[in-house]
């Protein structure tokens, strides 16, 4: 409990978490006046009349982006705070210790998830105003879909926070391990719409899977994962996380920083 | 190694790509005193520390801490030894009280000398400021308060008076000294051969990688000889001379190659000359280092 604590009063107290929450939040905000009030007013020569969500879906719409494209939280605030850490000798010494490195980094990865998730839900809160205010449609989404979210933001936070820390403690490089991780999304979203086997592995696909955006929706086709079943998806994105601890606890092993 | 010996390392060998920042270095450390590790920017005393603690693995040697072997036994070295080696590592939101309880928690000991320590390190009135607050002597001096929670037998502290000024430079000296006094062990680098002579009791010097010198500071500053102040120097020189003393003009006086004071006196006195002050006159920790490395910039 005690590095629980530790590792939360470090993350709360840093700018960098309520400097993205606000970054997130304007995203979300910008995205969901483009959305709803800018594009359908532009004429169609300048991109205006696409498709635009309604409610109640865009509620679940909305959210399932947030997941998708706010994986730089997550990474971001695994690779700044355990990076900083690995620069200063006495955490260094803490953290390539044998002894109690299971707890170092499971309650890393616990509270960075955690915040990721706080995160996750926040912009999905602001994207949610936007759209009760501005969305054409009615109705919102029944209470088991908005509790859905819940489990769901924190698998999607999960791997990629781990991915984040395995990242940054193989690198010991908050620049390079952000790079990693900014590569990783890239390629993995850029491959997996185009490899089929690929696609079945992939950390986006999974992001997007996990939502069951399959079926006959009108951008099931543009988003990898659009046929992943969410079994599947879970599966996914438990072994992404998998694979960050292990390589976390691996490259902490290595002492020559 | 020695019940004595707090350190003793061998034959230590590291290469940063193609860099050989130690080259076969040998030292020992003496336990319950203050030790300096000295050497110029770039002699591989950061390198050695992080190699103490086991956060670079060194090409060849051995190392032995506290009578354990590096990297084998370091899990028990670590709870026995505090360290700050570059950046401390504080928080810089949170006070130095909450910084502390950081600490503990992460490194895995108690918050019940958290108080003591405060006090310790003289920063119990400003316990509750936040870290950006305080000044760098400040930092300085919580950053050692964190290294002892778990209290260590040994401090390794890398250049820990940098930047500070005189009347903090004094404050941290005289913790140490009161660590020491309890029977700590302190190993204190600096490339400030003014801090180290005021400070320490042992000395290790390094240069390029490789032990120059190490002994005690009385020992390796030895006696440079006596040092007399007369209104006649020239005259003084020549009775010196003759007495069979040998001599030089240094510092408004005359410097004798002679720790034998009274002889000193009896050969001036013989030729009429008194003179208004004798006195041991000490090699400084620069002349020595200069003399024995032939460094210029330390």
């Amino acid at each position: 409990m005690s590095l629980l604590h530790a590792e939360y009063l470090k993350v709360t107290r840093r700018k960098l978490f309520p400097t993205m929450l606000a970054l997130l939040g304007f995203l979300m905000a910008f995205v969901g006046v483009l959305f709803y009030v800018i594009l359908p007013a532009l004429p169609e020569s300048q991109g205006g009349g696409g498709l635009v969500p309604q409610r109640p879906g865009a509620f679940i719409f909305g959210a399932q982006q947030v997941a998708g494209q706010a994986w730089w939280f997550a990474v971001i605030l695994a690779t700044a705070v355990l990076g900083g850490e690995m620069a200063s000798t006495v955490w260094a010494t803490s953290l390539t210790r044998d002894s109690r490195k299971v707890g170092h980094i499971g309650s890393r990865f616990l509270v960075f998830t955690v915040a990721s998730w706080l995160a996750f839900l926040a912009g999905t809160a602001v994207w949610a105003a936007i759209t009760w205010v501005f969305a054409e449609g009615s109705g919102s989404p029944e209470l088991s879909e908005w509790l859905g979210l819940l489990w769901k933001f924190i698998l999607i936070s999960g791997a990629w926070t781990s991915v984040g820390l395995g990242a940054v403690a193989m690198t010991r490089s908050i620049a390079l391990a952000m790079g990693i991780a900014l590569g990783v999304s890239f390629v993995d979203s850029i491959v997996a719409p185009f490899v089929d086997l690929y696609e079945q592995i992939s950390l986006t696909a999974a992001s997007n899977g996990i939502f069951d955006v399959g079926g006959d929706g009108p951008f099931s086709s543009l988003i990898p994962g659009g046929d992943m079943s969410t079994t599947q998806a879970i599966s996914v994105l438990a072994g992404w996380a998998a694979v960050g601890l292990v390589l976390t606890w691996w490259g902490l092993q290595r002492r020559d920083a | 190694m020695t019940a004595a010996t707090a350190i003793r390392v061998r034959g230590l060998s590291k290469t940063y790509k193609k860099t050989e920042a130690l080259r076969g270095l040998d030292f020992d450390i003496p336990a319950g005193q203050i030790t300096g590790f000295l050497g110029p920017n770039g002699a591989g005393k950061t390198t050695t520390f992080r190699a103490l603690m086991g956060l670079t693995r060194p090409e060849g040697g051995d190392i032995e801490v506290m009578g354990l072997r590096v990297p084998g036994e370091l899990n028990s070295i670590t709870k026995r030894v505090g360290c700050i080696i570059e950046e401390p590592g504080l928080i810089k939101a949170h006070s130095g009280r909450v910084n502390l309880r950081i600490a503990a928690d992460t490194l895995g000991f108690g918050h019940d000398r958290i108080d003591e320590l405060l006090e310790f390190v003289g920063l119990t009135q400003d316990a509750g400021r936040r870290a950006d607050e305080y000044s760098k002597g400040m930092r300085q001096r919580l950053a050692l308060a964190a290294a002892m929670l778990g209290d260590p037998d040994l401090l390794l502290l890398d250049e820990p008076l940098d930047g500070l000024d005189p009347a903090g430079q004094h404050a941290f000296r005289a913790r140490l000294r009161a660590l020491a006094d309890e029977g700590k062990t302190v190993v204190v680098s600096s490339h400030d051969l003014t801090d180290i002579e005021a400070l320490a009791d042992y000395v290790v010097v390094i240069d390029l990688g490789r032990l120059v010198s190490q002994g005690p500071l009385e020992e390796l500053l030895g006696s440079g000889g006596t040092h007399v102040v007369v209104d006649e120097g020239q005259r003084s020189r020549d009775a010196l001379s003759k007495a069979g003393f040998e001599s030089r003009f240094e510092a408004g006086g005359v410097v004798v190659d002679s720790v034998d004071g009274s002889a000193i006196v009896k050969a001036l006195a013989a030729h009429g000359i008194y003179p208004s002050e004798v006195r041991p006159s000490r090699n400084s920790l620069e002349s020595v280092f200069l003399g024995i490395t032939g460094e210029g910039d330390v």
